[in-house]
């Protein structure tokens, strides 16, 4: 066997011309910003201010975490990213008895409708855009809640959230509701957005967190476009426009460390997604076809000996995202091996990226790897893996029935047991893991940093019930009842219901309660609490 | 020889399950039975499930914090009901101070990304076999 990139594809001594356009693709006469956009959305490839610049943020309660997100604008963020703590990506409210050790410590606790308010207080939502790792039934509600108080109309609001209703549930999101309930949320968000919320992007699909499993890279845009192809088709089985919607699907990638694979990996899904939105699905409209790439660099690799190394490894990953032309940038903290994000790791991503972006000149022109042989070759080597794998995917079922049978969890099982055998066997090398490793009682630098700790924040356990006592109770069982009589029926959207429920004060466990009430799923998945309305 | 009896899961609501399912089939391979017990138990719920299974071993794989409440819970459940039941942890987010800690209360072994999976597999191995010559011990004693 010989050289190999990370996703198996074998490789030679060197390229040259005869490797380009081997496989029939017209690697070498495309251009940037041009169909199929293997070279680039746009050209150039972002808007003069450069790709968004954000970190993944939030912890504690609302109004810890508003003045985190102040004080990452201050440092230059060009964008907002929260995500919530585990309770929150759960569905649990931060009163749930199994939550107590969790409330806060990994992201912020978002419960009702007044907390994204608190949460967006003096954030400019109506210029910055505001991605949200949150749930996307919530974070939309929540979103519109905050736009609505302070007087932005909601065709200005920009932002995005995650849709991920094949996926969540086997990989660490998992939140107690059947697949056909989340696969449904997602398509009622996507087509409320495209009639109400035009500048929002709805439909975030986010190859990112089920990718840090340990997948490949052909193996994270092959159940990506899985996806992707699921909610589009049933976005287009309800006669929603194709050219209404597609122009707001973002793609959120991994960056991994092969660094000419991931940049391939990039140039590839474009191509793909290009000719998929025309060919397929008959969009017209440009927009449609040039899919929007965000990216987080990755986590898992990430190492908790030397942390210092993770800086190193988070600028090859944000040079790599530069290289391939994405559109917004988010870098793995280096304390990730650890802890939530501290202030310190978060000022490290941000200025890394400034450095890319302001001084290497690497963003000068679009798309400068095009045309170079191994570059191009492997472009049209990923795509044609990819294609691969969602055909024997899509052969294999149904993708609904398929999650619900446990097809995807076992390939992202089989993928996490990989990883680690590849790292404990050696056979991938890592360095201060497996190789260049240094005695614990010398391993100091950074280290202070990373063993700082975010304690659970128990206070907002009894703001929470408090604010559940300060309700017209009368009102929020009636629209709790309103959310589970309109979920039984398949037709009506249900964020109306929805966010009509968490206005009058419906806490986002409640309404998660009675959506899974009306699937015949269990109020509570975890059996502790009982639905009274 | 005793082929140990381990029992995996998380605590709580961390669901971070990447190094549970690797470690498991780690154990697996290397001849153990491997009770998969997922994510979502609490300190009361894998304590009973490995006195039904009369495990050797709990084995808390912890990628959240919550395992710093958690792990001193379950330990003082276990003096208290005077249970002979091991508890070894495993995750990357468990720093040398925090491992002292966990120590302190009890843990019999704590093992992160640079271990090194034949020192965790010995090691597991002693502890199960140390477990089964006390159980016997017990059943000569009158």
């Amino acid at each position: 066997m010989g050289t190999q990139s990370r996703s198996g594809i074998g490789l030679k001594e060197f390229y040259s011309a005869a490797d380009v356009g081997a496989s029939g693709s017209a690697g070498a006469c495309e251009l940037p910003g041009v169909y199929p956009f293997t070279r680039g959305r746009a050209r150039p490839a972002q808007a003069a201010a450069g790709w968004i610049h954000r970190e993944l943020s939030g912890e504690g309660d609302p109004a810890r975490s508003n003045a985190q997100l102040k004080y990452l604008i201050g440092i230059g963020q060009t964008g907002v990213d929260v995500i919530g703590d585990s309770p929150t990506q759960s569905m649990l409210d931060a009163d749930h008895p199994l939550v107590r050790h969790s409330v806060g410590t990994q992201g912020v606790s978002l419960c009702y409708l007044s907390d994204y308010v608190e949460l967006f207080r003096g954030i400019p939502i109506d210029r910055i855009s505001v991605s949200n790792s949150v749930n996307s039934l919530f974070a939309l509600c929540g979103i519109m809640g905050a736009a609505d108080a302070f007087g932005v109309p909601l065709k200005k609001l920009r932002g995005s959230v995650l849709q991920a209703p094949l996926f969540a549930a086997d990989a660490s999101y998992a939140c107690g509701m059947p697949v056909t309930l989340m696969s449904r949320l997602s398509v009622d968000s996507m087509a409320y957005c495209a009639q109400h919320l035009p500048r929002f992007h709805s439909y975030v699909e986010d190859t990112y967190f089920f990718s840090e499993t340990g997948l490949d890279g052909i193996e994270e845009m092959a159940l990506g476009f899985v996806e992707i192809r699921h909610l589009v088709r049933q976005l287009l089985s309800r006669q929603v426009p194709i050219d209404s919607f597609a122009p707001r699907i973002a793609i959120l990638v991994n960056c991994s460390m092969d660094f000419f694979e991931e940049i391939a990996k990039i140039r590839a899904t474009r191509r793909i997604y290009a000719r998929m939105m025309k060919e397929e699905f008959g969009a017209q409209d440009p927009r449609s076809m040039s899919a929007v790439i965000t990216s987080h660099t990755s986590g898992l690799t990430l190492t908790a000996q030397q942390p210092i190394n993770n800086v190193v490894r988070g600028t090859l990953q944000g040079l790599a995202l530069a290289l391939a032309g994405v559109q917004a940038m988010e870098i793995s903290a280096f304390d990730e091996g650890f802890r939530t994000p501290s202030e310190e790791a978060h000022l490290v991503g941000i200025r890394t990226q400034q450095v890319i972006s302001i001084e290497s000149g690497v963003a000068k022109v679009a798309d400068p790897l095009g045309g170079s042989y191994y570059v191009e070759a492997l472009t049209d080597a990923m795509e044609a893996r990819i294609v691969d794998m969602v055909r024997d995917i899509e052969s294999a079922g149904d993708p609904v029935s398929l999650s619900e049978s446990g097809y995807f969890r076992s390939i992202l099982n089989r993928a996490s047991e990989r990883h680690y055998r590849n790292i404990s066997s050696g056979s991938q090398q890592v360095v201060g893991v497996n190789c260049h490793t240094m005695p614990p009682e010398k391993d100091h630098l950074l280290r202070d940093v990373a063993e700082q700790k975010i304690a659970p924040y128990r206070q907002r356990i009894e703001a929470v019930k408090r604010m559940r006592l300060e309700r017209d109770t009368a009102a929020v069982k009636q629209a709790l009842r309103q959310v589970r009589s309109q979920a039984q029926s398949a037709d009506i959207n249900l964020i109306p219901v929805v966010y009509a429920a968490m206005r009058q004060g419906s806490s986002m466990g409640e309404v998660a309660g009675a959506l899974r009430m009306a699937y015949g799923a269990p109020y509570d998945p975890h059996g502790a609490l009982a639905a009274d309305f | 020889m005793h082929r140990p009896k381990v029992i995996i899961g998380l605590l709580g609501i961390d669901q971070h399950e990447v190094g549970a399912i690797a470690v498991a089939g780690l154990l697996r391979d290397a001849g153990m039975e491997v009770i998969y017990a997922g994510r979502y138990n609490t300190p009361a719920s894998i304590i009973s499930m490995a006195a039904d299974e009369d495990a050797d071993i709990i084995g808390i794989s912890c990628h959240s914090w919550e395992y710093l409440e958690y792990v001193p819970e379950l330990m003082r459940m276990i003096e208290t009901d005077q249970l002979d039941m091991s508890v070894v942890l495993g995750g990357s987010i468990i720093t040398t101070t925090d491992a002292a800690a966990m120590r302190q209360v009890g843990v019999a072994g704590i093992y992160g990304p640079d271990s090194g999976p034949d020192r965790m597999v010995n090691e597991l191995h002693a502890i199960a076999a140390s477990r089964q010559s006390r159980l016997r011990a017990s059943m000569r004693s009158p």
